[in-house]
């Protein structure tokens, strides 16, 4: 079998086909997907039925597995048993929809910011694969907002802006914007921000692209509140509906995309009243995009 | 002259001609505007280059003013403008633009959130009114958002959904969502949340609209993160580009918009330019709904 590529969202989104991902892959497939990630940036297959093992398997090929920022923060309070795996669930440890006021649905909430995951670590993430055992019956859409179209489509001047130019991240920050801020005093190391550089350059295509995420919570060298409100600017420039694709979820469905190049977010929906069960599996990056501070205190 | 208005956005926008706002305005001449700011929400004048006391005198046909204490950080010793005018420039008294760090202007960085003016106050502003004395070439447009469109545009479940809610607003927010934090005890006494309805109805049309602003922090009985979220959901629809229109500034422009209907935001410009705009706002009459006691 080939494996085919149909654009969804020219460019950016495509269907792939012609692989079974719950079997080994040869390493000619394997290359055949990652091309298909440079040329777009988001993989939608169909119809793929994983275990979590296989989830896990399969994402392997791509790089090494991160270990989930909540399965770090709140080790005892897991619903999966694989620490690579992310719940994106609005299930508890025993399985029950979560309540109203539940801290970790508040924290999960974050996920309705246009994001890239884990850039609130040194090294970002590479690709995410999301897989879907249970879907709502309406809403809860994951949409994709392509960042090399909106790095391309930014005027000169604003280029010049943005080049050089270095944010700081931090999961605190993204869960303020919502007034969450209950993490812990033994977690504050987790949440200490870490810098990227806001123009990065993809390492196989040389394109570059925006690398924004509502983790941005300053810009080094900016007063806080100008470096935000020009980080909303160019946020809504790259969310704006020509570069965005809404992806509606159906069992079985994974979507892989490459984090160094989009932002994504879930939209809303009954999610006191439905299930919603998604796994995420995150591929570890490699190599920073500006220099660290080193840690003073320490 | 006999007081014209054009379409600029249709139902939204419109452009006046016929009339000298340095001159006293006849009783007619009042109702004819009133009722062009009801079928629109925001009017435009070009050329009209009149003194602040001109600018309050206009003003006042529609209302008593609202003094701008209570809606910034600037000391009362501090001030470029009498009390009666909010001073939306990027100057301090000796009519620099303020240094890139000044306090002020990173609380004024606020006004390129989407809000409507006041809406922090129990009683919040009817219309504001805001004068471009020195306008910049590039940049600081002033953009409107048409909150009755955004309204009749919500799915009926939507609308039965937010129907009976309550928010609360507060700067304390707005400066929040940008990081500024830095209040002093007064100043976060000063700007106490108020509550106001998330659906109002216009007095004179009956049209409803959906009442957002960036200083909204919370809607009442719901869990902080899940109200937030969804007041940016609202707000992302509200500000759709088929609701929203660009004022591109020219000096001795004047617009003047209804806050029960609209939200507005400046955008970003070279703040090293000087750029001088004076806004009088006309008062409300009533709240929105009943407030906490004291």
């Amino acid at each position: 079998m080939t494996i085919t590529f149909t654009p969804l969202h020219p460019g950016f989104v495509a269907e792939a086909q012609g692989a079974d991902l719950s079997k080994p892959l040869t390493p000619d497939q394997v290359a055949a997907i990652e091309r298909g990630m440079d040329e777009f940036a988001v993989l939608v297959w169909r119809n793929q039925p994983l275990t979590d093992e296989q989830q896990c398997d399969f994402s392997r090929n791509f790089g090494d597995l991160e270990q989930t920022l909540i399965a770090q923060l709140q080790p005892n309070e897991r619903r999966l048993k694989l620490a690579e795996l992310g719940d994106i669930s609005n299930l508890d440890a025993k399985g029950d929809l979560r309540g109203r006021d539940d801290a970790r649905r508040m924290y999960a909430l974050g996920n309705r910011l246009w994001h890239a995951d884990a850039s609130f670590r040194a090294t970002g993430a590479g690709y995410s694969l999301l897989s879907a055992r249970i879907v709502p019956a309406s809403g809860g859409n994951t949409e994709f907002a392509d960042m090399r179209a909106a790095y391309e489509t930014l005027d000169d001047a604003t280029k010049a802006d943005v080049e050089g130019l270095v944010t700081e991240h931090s999961i605190a920050f993204s869960r303020a914007a919502l007034g969450f801020d209950d993490f812990g005093a033994e977690n504050a190391e987790k949440i200490r921000p870490v810098r990227h550089s806001l123009v990065r350059t993809h390492p196989v295509t040389g394109r570059k692209s925006l690398y924004l995420s509502s983790h941005i919570g300053a810009i080094v060298g900016w007063p806080v509140p100008e470096g935000r409100a020009f980080i909303r600017d160019l946020t809504e420039h790259a969310t704006q509906p020509r570069f965005t694709h809404a992806h509606v979820w159906r069992v079985d469905d994974l979507v892989m995309w490459d984090n160094r190049t989009t932002m994504h977010r879930a939209t809303r929906f009954r999610d006191l009243n439905e299930v919603r069960d998604m796994r995420r599996t995150s591929i570890k990056g490699t190599g920073l995009t500006a220099e660290q501070l080193p840690v003073a205190a320490e | 002259m006999t007081i014209a208005i054009k379409d600029l956005t249709p139902g939204f926008v419109g452009e006046v001609s016929g009339v000298d706002i340095t001159k006293p305005l006849t009783a007619e001449q009042v109702a004819t505007l009133e009722a062009g700011m009801d079928r629109y929400a925001v009017l435009v004048y070009h050329g009209q280059p009149f003194t602040d006391d001109e600018q309050k005198r206009f003003s006042r046909y529609f209302g008593d003013l609202e003094m701008s204490a209570g809606g910034n950080v600037t000391k009362a010793q501090d001030r470029r403008l009498a009390a009666d005018m909010a001073d939306v420039s990027n100057l301090g008294a000796d009519q620099k633009p303020l240094a890139r760090d000044d306090r002020r202007r990173l609380f004024n960085l606020g006004n390129q959130l989407w809000h409507s003016d006041s809406s922090f106050r129990a009683i919040p502003a009817k219309y504001s009114l805001l004068s471009g004395r020195i306008v910049v070439e590039k940049g600081g447009n002033t953009e409107f958002a048409d909150m009755r469109a955004a309204y009749d545009a919500l799915d009926a479940k939507t609308k039965t959904e937010i129907e009976d809610l309550v928010c609360e607003h507060s700067l304390i927010y707005s400066r929040g969502t940008l990081g500024f934090t830095d209040l002093s005890d007064e100043e976060r006494k000063m700007f106490t949340p108020v509550r106001q309805r998330l659906v109002r109805t216009h007095p004179v049309t009956g049209r409803k609209s959906l009442y957002l602003s960036s200083h909204i922090g919370t809607i009442i009985g719901w869990p902080m993160p899940e109200a937030r979220s969804f007041i940016r959901d609202l707000a992302e629809h509200a500000t759709q580009p088929q609701f929203c229109y660009a004022h591109k500034w020219a000096q001795f422009d004047l617009v003047m918009w209804d806050n029960r209907t609209t939200m507005h935001r400046v955008r970003r410009f070279d703040e090293t330019r000087v750029r001088d705009m004076r806004r009088t706002t006309v008062a409300g009459d009533s709240v929105t709904v009943a407030q906490m006691a004291a």
